[in-house]
C-alpha cells in the first residue's frame, strides 16, 4: 500500500515524460482508435469480444504506461504483461496455427522478458547495489551513463537489448512474429506486431542504448550487423512467401533492421532517421495489415495464388495498399524515402569502417522490399482475377466506412509525412538525450522535389497516352489445346515471380535450411532442451532399484563431501 | 497463557476428525462435513495465532503434559514442547489454507471413488502429521509426525489401488521409508553426541562446541538425503514424478502444494537454518543440489504429455528455486525463498486441482487428446491460466514477484552463475508451462468432448480462491502485509532479520 501512495503521491518518482514518450503516445492512441473502429467490422460475429475488447484496452494502457514509466520495475512488469495479453489476443485467431503461434509467442517474448529482468537486476547491482531490494524497487529508468566496459555490464546490455529485439521482432528474436501475422486476426497483427512492438521496442532500445548505457564502438557495430543482418534475411524470405500476411510480416521483422541499424550508427542524424523510421513504419505497415486483412476478410482467404484482380471489386483498398507498399518500398516522395534517407546519411556518416556493408545492405534491402511489394500488388489486385476474386467483384459489396477511415488516415499520413518531412521538429522529438546538432550532409529537399516527381509522372502519362507505348502485340496463349472456360483458374498469377532465387547456388541452401527451422531460435533451443530432456527422461526409468542406486550414491557423496 | 494451551489442537483436531470419520463413516455426509470442518478450523486457528503473534511478539513454547517443572531437577527439558513461531505460523496458514480448499474440492472429486470416509481419514491424518511437524519443538517427536504424514500419503497415492497407483505407492514407500531411517538415524546420532532432543537445548549444546566432531558432518549428510527426499531434491527426487500423478487430484495438490514443503523443505530450513546454524558447507550443498534440481525438473518436464506429471516434474524444479533461495542464506535470500514457496503452494496446487477439474470431465490426463478446452470449461481454463502464468512468472502474477526477489537476492549474494542459471530455467518453465495451456485449453475442440460440462461448484470455488491467490499473491511484498506475513518468518531464519 505505502508503495502505491507513494506512487500516487509522488508520481515524478515513477512516471516521467519526454518529448519521445510523447509522441509514441499519440501514435499509440491513434492505432487504439483504429484498431478498435476496425474491428466493429472485421470481429463481428465472434463469441467472447467484451474480452478482446478488454485485452485490446488493456494494452494500451499497459503501453501508456511503459512509454511514461521512469522506473525500471514498473515498465518491467507492465512490459510483460503485455506479452500476456499478446498471448491471448493471438488466441481469438482461427487459424489452424493459431494456438502454436500463440505459445511461441509467448515464449520468445516471455523469455526475453526473463532476460530483461536479469539485465535490470545487473543494472541495479552496478549502480546501487548496497541498496537492498527498496532500492531495487525504485530503481530509476533515466540517464546512468553506465560504462560497457565490465562483462556485467555487456551482459546487462545484451540483456536489456534482447527484450527490446522480440519485443520489435528483430532478429534473432523475430520467428514468432512472421507466425503470428498469419494466425492471429489482422486487428490484432496490426496493433500490436506491426505498431505499438515495435514503438516499444524501439523507443525502449533506443533509451536504453543513448541513456542508460555509453555506447563502445564494438556495440555499435554489432547492433549493425544485426540490423543488417535482419534487414537483408527477412527481405529474401518475403520474396518467397506465398501468403498474404506471412509475406506482411518478414517485412515486419525486415523493417525492424533499419531502426537498429539507425540506432547503432550512434551519430544524431542515423538515430532521428531511426526513429522516424519506426513511426513511419508503424504507419504504413498497419495500413499495409489493415488492407490485407479486408482482403482476407472479403474473399477468406490470404493465399496469393488463390487471389488477383480484386482491384475492381475495392478500388480504396488497393490505392491505400498501393501507398503503404510504395512507401515501405522508400520510393520518394512518401514518407518511407524520408526516414530512410536520414538512415543512410547517418550510415555514411557513423558506420564505422565498414559503412559500405551497411549502405549496401540497406539500400539493396530496400530494392528487394520493392520487389516483393510488386509481387504482392500484382497478385493480389492486379492481374487476371481468381475464381474467389470473381465471386467478390460479382458481390458488388462495398467497403465499409469503418474500414476506410483507418485506411483513408494513415495512407494520408504516408503521403504528409513524407512531403514536409522537414517541417517536423526532429531536434525536439527524436533525439533522446543525443547531444549535438542534427547535422544533415545529404540535399533532398521534399517539397520541390515532390513537384520534380509529379511532373515527371504527368510527363509519363502524357507520353503514354501519345500512343507509342500502347503499340504492343496481343497474342492468345497456348495452352496445349484446353480449352480456357473450362479451367477458370488457370492464370498467371504473380506467387512465383521470385521463384529463381531459391535456385541460386549459395542461397538454395540458406533457403532450406531456413525451411528446416534452422535459423530460428526458437526450434534450435527447443530441440536442445528436448535433447538434454531425453537423458534425463531415460534416466528416469521406474525401476525401484536403479532409483535406491541413485538414492546410496547421492547420500555416499554427500558423506564424503561433509567429512 | 490461552494461546499457548491450544497449540496442540493443531494436531488434536484433525486426528479427532480422522477417528471421528472412521467411526462415523455410515451416516451419509459426515465424512465430508468433518473433513472440511477439522481442515477450516486448523486454518482459524492459524488465523488467530497469527493476529496474536502481531499482538505480542513473542514465540509462545507449550511444554507438553507439563514437564516444564522437571527442568530445573534436571537440568535440562524433559519432555516435548511445541514452539510457535513466525515461520511456523507462516508454514501452519499455507498448510491449513490449502488442505481446506482441497477438503472442499475433495467433496464433489472424490465421488468417484468408492469408501470416500477412508480417503478423509487418510486425509486428516496427514493434514495433523504435517501440522505437528511444523509445532513440534523436539527432534524424535519430529520424526514421529514426519512419519504420520509420510504413512498417510503413501495410502493416499495408491488410494485408486489400480495397477500403476500401487506401484507408485509401493515405490514412494520404501524410498520414504528408507529416507525416514536415515532421519532416525541422524536423531541418534545428534542425541548421543548432545544428550538431548530438543531443538533449543541442542542448538546451545552445539553452539558450545569449539570444534564440530565429525559425527555432526555425518549427520548433516542423513538429514539433507533423508530430508531431501521427503522435498524431492535432485537427486532424491526419484519418488515423485510417479507417486504425483498417480495419486487422486487432491492429494497431488497436497503432495505437491504443501507435503513435500512441510516434510522436506521446513524440516530442513527449520533443522539446519535455527538448529545447525546454518553451516557453510550444508548452503552450499544446496546450491548445488538446487541447481542440478531445477534444470533436471524444467528440462524433463518440456517432454511430458501426461498433465500430471508434467506438472510432477514441475515440482522438482520449484523446489529447487525455494531451495536456492535458503542456499544464499541473506536475509532476502530467505524471503525469497519463503515467498517462493508460498506461492508455489499456490499455484501448483491449482494446478493440479485444474488437472483434476480436466480428468473428471474428459476422463484423459493426456495432453494430445486435449484441445479447446476453454470454451466448454471457463473457470478451469482460466484459473489454470492464472495458474500457469504465476507458476511462469509471467508478470504481474505472484510466481513473478518471488522469483524476482530470489534473483536479486542471487545477484546481490554475488551468485552471478546461479542467478543466469535461474533465469535461464525460467526461460524452459515458460515453455512447458505453455505446452499446458496450448495444449489442453486453445484449437479446436474435440468431436468427443463435444458434450463436456464444467466442473460442479463445490470443485469451481477452491480454483477461483486459488487463482485469485495467484493474481494477487504480489502483494505479500507490500511492506504492510510482508511485516504481518513474510518478516517474522524470516527473522526467525535470519539472524537481522529485516530485508
Amino acid at each position: 500500500m505505502k508503495y502505491l501512495i507513494d506512487a500516487l503521491k509522488n508520481p515524478g518518482g515513477y512516471f516521467a515524460s519526454t518529448p519521445l514518450s510523447v509522441v509514441c503516445a499519440v501514435f499509440a492512441a491513434m492505432f487504439f482508435v483504429f484498431t478498435v473502429v476496425y474491428s466493429f467490422r472485421h470481429m463481428s460475429g465472434r463469441k467472447g469480444l467484451w474480452r478482446y475488447y478488454i485485452y485490446i484496452l488493456a494494452t494500451f494502457l499497459a503501453t501508456l504506461g511503459i512509454l511514461f514509466s521512469a522506473n525500471f520495475l514498473l515498465l518491467l512488469v507492465l512490459w510483460g504483461f503485455l506479452g500476456l495479453m499478446l498471448y491471448l489476443l493471438i488466441g481469438f485467431g482461427r487459424e489452424e496455427g493459431t494456438p502454436e503461434s500463440a505459445r511461441k509467442s509467448l515464449a520468445i517474448i516471455g523469455g526475453t522478458d526473463v532476460l530483461l529482468l536479469l539485465g535490470i537486476v545487473l543494472i541495479w547491482s552496478i549502480r546501487y547495489g548496497s541498496t537492498g531490494l527498496p532500492g531495487f524497487l525504485r530503481l530509476p529508468f533515466a540517464g546512468m551513463g553506465i560504462q560497457l566496459d565490465t562483462t556485467g555490464s555487456v551482459i546487462a546490455y545484451l540483456c536489456l537489448a534482447s527484450a527490446a529485439f522480440a519485443k520489435a521482432g528483430a532478429m534473432p528474436f523475430h520467428t514468432w512474429l512472421p507466425d503470428t501475422a498469419r494466425d492471429a486476426p489482422v486487428p490484432v497483427t496490426a496493433f500490436l506486431p506491426a505498431s505499438l512492438d515495435k514503438l516499444l521496442g524501439i523507443y525502449f532500445l533506443a533509451r536504453v542504448t543513448l541513456e542508460v548505457f555509453v555506447m563502445t564502438p564494438a556495440m555499435n557495430t554489432v547492433l549493425m550487423a544485426l540490423g543488417s543482418v535482419t534487414i537483408m534475411a527477412a527481405v529474401m524470405m518475403a520474396l518467397v512467401q506465398h501468403d498474404l500476411k506471412r509475406l506482411l510480416g518478414y517485412h515486419a521483422v525486415s523493417q525492424v533492421g533499419y531502426m537498429v541499424l539507425g540506432i547503432g550508427t550512434g551519430n544524431p542524424v542515423g538515430i532521428a532517421g531511426a526513429l522516424f523510421h519506426m513511426f513511419n513504419n508503424t504507419i504504413y505497415k498497419s495500413s499495409l495489415f489493415l488492407a490485407g486483412g479486408e482482403v482476407e476478410r472479403r474473399t477468406g482467404t490470404s493465399d496469393l495464388a488463390r487471389l488477383g484482380g480484386l482491384v475492381k471489386a475495392m478500388p480504396m483498398v488497393f490505392a491505400a495498399f498501393l501507398i503503404a507498399s510504395l512507401s515501405i518500398s522508400g520510393v520518394p516522395p512518401f514518407n518511407g524515402f524520408a526516414s530512410k534517407w536520414m538512415l543512410y546519411q547517418g550510415v555514411i556518416s557513423g558506420g564505422g569502417t565498414l559503412w559500405v556493408v551497411w549502405l549496401v545492405a540497406a539500400m539493396l534491402g530496400s530494392a528487394l522490399t520493392l520487389a516483393s511489394f510488386m509481387k504482392l500488388v500484382h497478385s493480389v489486385f492486379l492481374g487476371q482475377p481468381s475464381q474467389i476474386s470473381r465471386e467478390v467483384i460479382e458481390s458488388r459489396e462495398k467497403t465499409g466506412f469503418f474500414t476506410i477511415l483507418p485506411l483513408a488516415v494513415l495512407s494520408l499520413l504516408c503521403i504528409g509525412l513524407g512531403v514536409i518531412a522537414w517541417k517536423i521538429p526532429f531536434a525536439d522529438y527524436f533525439r533522446p538525450g543525443v547531444g549535438g546538432e542534427l547535422h544533415m550532409p545529404g540535399i533532398w529537399q521534399s517539397g520541390p522535389a515532390t513537384l520534380v516527381l509529379l511532373a515527371g509522372l504527368v510527363i509519363g502519362y502524357l507520353i503514354y497516352l501519345s500512343g507509342s507505348i500502347r503499340k504492343a502485340r496481343i497474342v492468345a496463349p497456348f495452352i496445349g489445346g484446353e480449352t480456357l472456360e473450362k479451367n477458370p483458374d488457370m492464370r498467371v498469377s504473380g506467387v512465383d515471380f521470385y521463384r529463381t532465387i531459391r535456385e541460386i547456388g549459395i542461397l538454395k541452401v540458406i533457403y532450406r535450411l531456413a525451411e528446416k527451422k534452422l535459423f530460428d531460435l526458437y526450434e534450435v533451443l527447443q530441440k536442445i532442451a528436448a535433447g538434454f530432456g531425453i537423458v534425463f527422461s531415460f534416466m528416469h526409468n521406474g525401476i525401484l532399484s536403479r532409483y535406491l542406486l541413485w538414492f546410496v550414491i547421492g547420500l555416499a557423496v554427500l558423506c564424503i563431501v561433509l567429512i | 497463557m490461552i494461546s499457548e494451551s491450544i497449540v496442540p489442537l493443531f494436531v488434536a483436531v484433525p486426528l479427532a476428525g480422522a477417528f471421528l470419520t472412521a467411526l462415523l463413516k455410515r451416516v451419509r455426509g459426515i465424512p465430508d462435513i468433518l473433513g472440511v470442518m477439522s481442515s477450516f478450523s486448523g486454518f482459524v486457528l492459524s488465523v488467530f495465532f497469527l493476529v496474536r503473534m502481531q499482538a505480542e511478539r513473542t514465540v509462545l513454547v507449550l511444554n507438553v503434559g507439563n514437564w516444564g517443572g522437571f527442568q530445573e531437577v534436571m537440568g535440562r527439558i524433559v519432555g516435548i514442547q511445541m514452539v510457535v513461531d513466525g515461520f511456523t505460523i507462516f508454514m501452519l496458514l499455507i498448510v491449513n489454507f490449502v488442505a481446506f480448499l482441497v477438503a472442499v474440492y475433495s467433496v464433489s472429486y472424490m465421488t468417484r471413488y468408492t469408501d470416500k470416509w477412508q480417503f478423509h481419514t487418510l486425509f486428516l491424518l496427514m493434514l495433523a502429521g504435517m501440522n505437528g511437524v511444523l509445532v513440534t519443538g523436539d527432534m524424535f517427536n519430529l520424526f514421529v509426525f514426519v512419519e504420520v504424514a509420510s504413512i498417510a500419503s503413501y495410502a493416499l497415492v495408491g488410494f485408486g489401488t489400480g495397477k500403476r497407483e500401487l506401484e507408485a505407492s509401493f515405490k514412494y514407500a520404501v524410498m520414504g521409508g528408507v529416507a525416514s531411517l536415515l532421519i532416525l538415524l541422524g536423531i541418534i546420532f545428534l542425541y548421543s553426541a548432545t544428550g538431548t532432543l530438543n531443538m533449543g537445548d541442542m542448538k546451545t549444546v552445539l553452539s558450545e562446541w569449539s570444534v564440530q566432531p565429525a559425527l555432526i558432518y555425518l549427520v548433516f549428510g542423513l538429514f539433507l538425503a533423508g530430508f531431501g527426499l521427503k522435498a524431492a531434491i535432485v537427486p532424491f527426487h526419484a519418488w515423485l514424478p510417479d507417486a504425483h500423478p498417480s495419486a487422486p487430484a487432491p492429494i497431488s495438490a497436497m503432495l505437491s502444494g504443501v507435503l513435500i514443503k512441510a516434510l522436506g523443505v521446513y524440516a530442513i530450513a527449520r533443522v539446519f537454518i535455527t538448529v545447525f546454524g546454518f553451516p557453510r558447507q550444508v548452503s552450499i550443498i544446496l546450491l548445488v543440489l538446487a541447481a542440478i534440481s531445477m534444470g533436471v525438473g524444467a528440462l524433463v518436464a518440456l517432454r511430458q504429455w501426461d498433465m500430471k506429471r508434467l506438472l510432477a516434474y514441475s515440482s522438482i524444479s520449484q523446489v529447487g528455486y525455494i531451495m536456492l533461495g535458503f542456499g544464499i542464506g541473506t536475509p532476502l535470500g530467505i524471503m525469497g525463498a519463503l515467498f517462493h514457496l508460498f506461492n508455489h503452494s499456490m499455484f501448483k496446487s491449482l494446478l493440479f486441482l485444474d488437472s483434476g477439474a480436466v480428468e473428471y470431465a474428459t476422463g484423459t490426463r493426456n495432453m494430445k487428446e486435449m484441445g479447446g478446452l476453454a470454451r466448454k470449461m471457463p473457470v478451469t481454463s482460466g484459473s489454470t491460466l492464472a495458474g500457469a502464468m504465476s507458476l511462469a512468472g509471467i508478470p504481474p502474477f505472484a510466481g513473478f514477484w518471488s522469483k524476482l526477489v530470489i534473483i536479486v537476492a542471487a545477484v546481490q549474494a554475488h551468485h552471478m552463475k546461479l542467478a543466469a542459471w535461474a533465469v535461464l530455467m525460467s526461460i524452459v518453465t515458460i515453455a512447458y508451462v505453455l505446452k499446458v495451456t496450448r495444449f489442453a485449453f486453445l484449437g479446436e475442440l474435440r468431436e468427443k468432448f463435444r458434450d463436456i460440462r464444467e466442473v460442479p461448484a463445490l470443485m469451481r470455488i477452491p480454483l477461483i480462491i486459488l487463482a485469485l491467490m495467484c493474481i494477487f499473491g504480489g502483494l505479500l511484498l507490500v511492506p504492510q502485509v510482508r511485516d504481518v506475513l513474510l518478516s517474522p518468518a524470516v527473522r526467525v531464519l535470519a539472524e537481522n532479520g529485516g530485508m
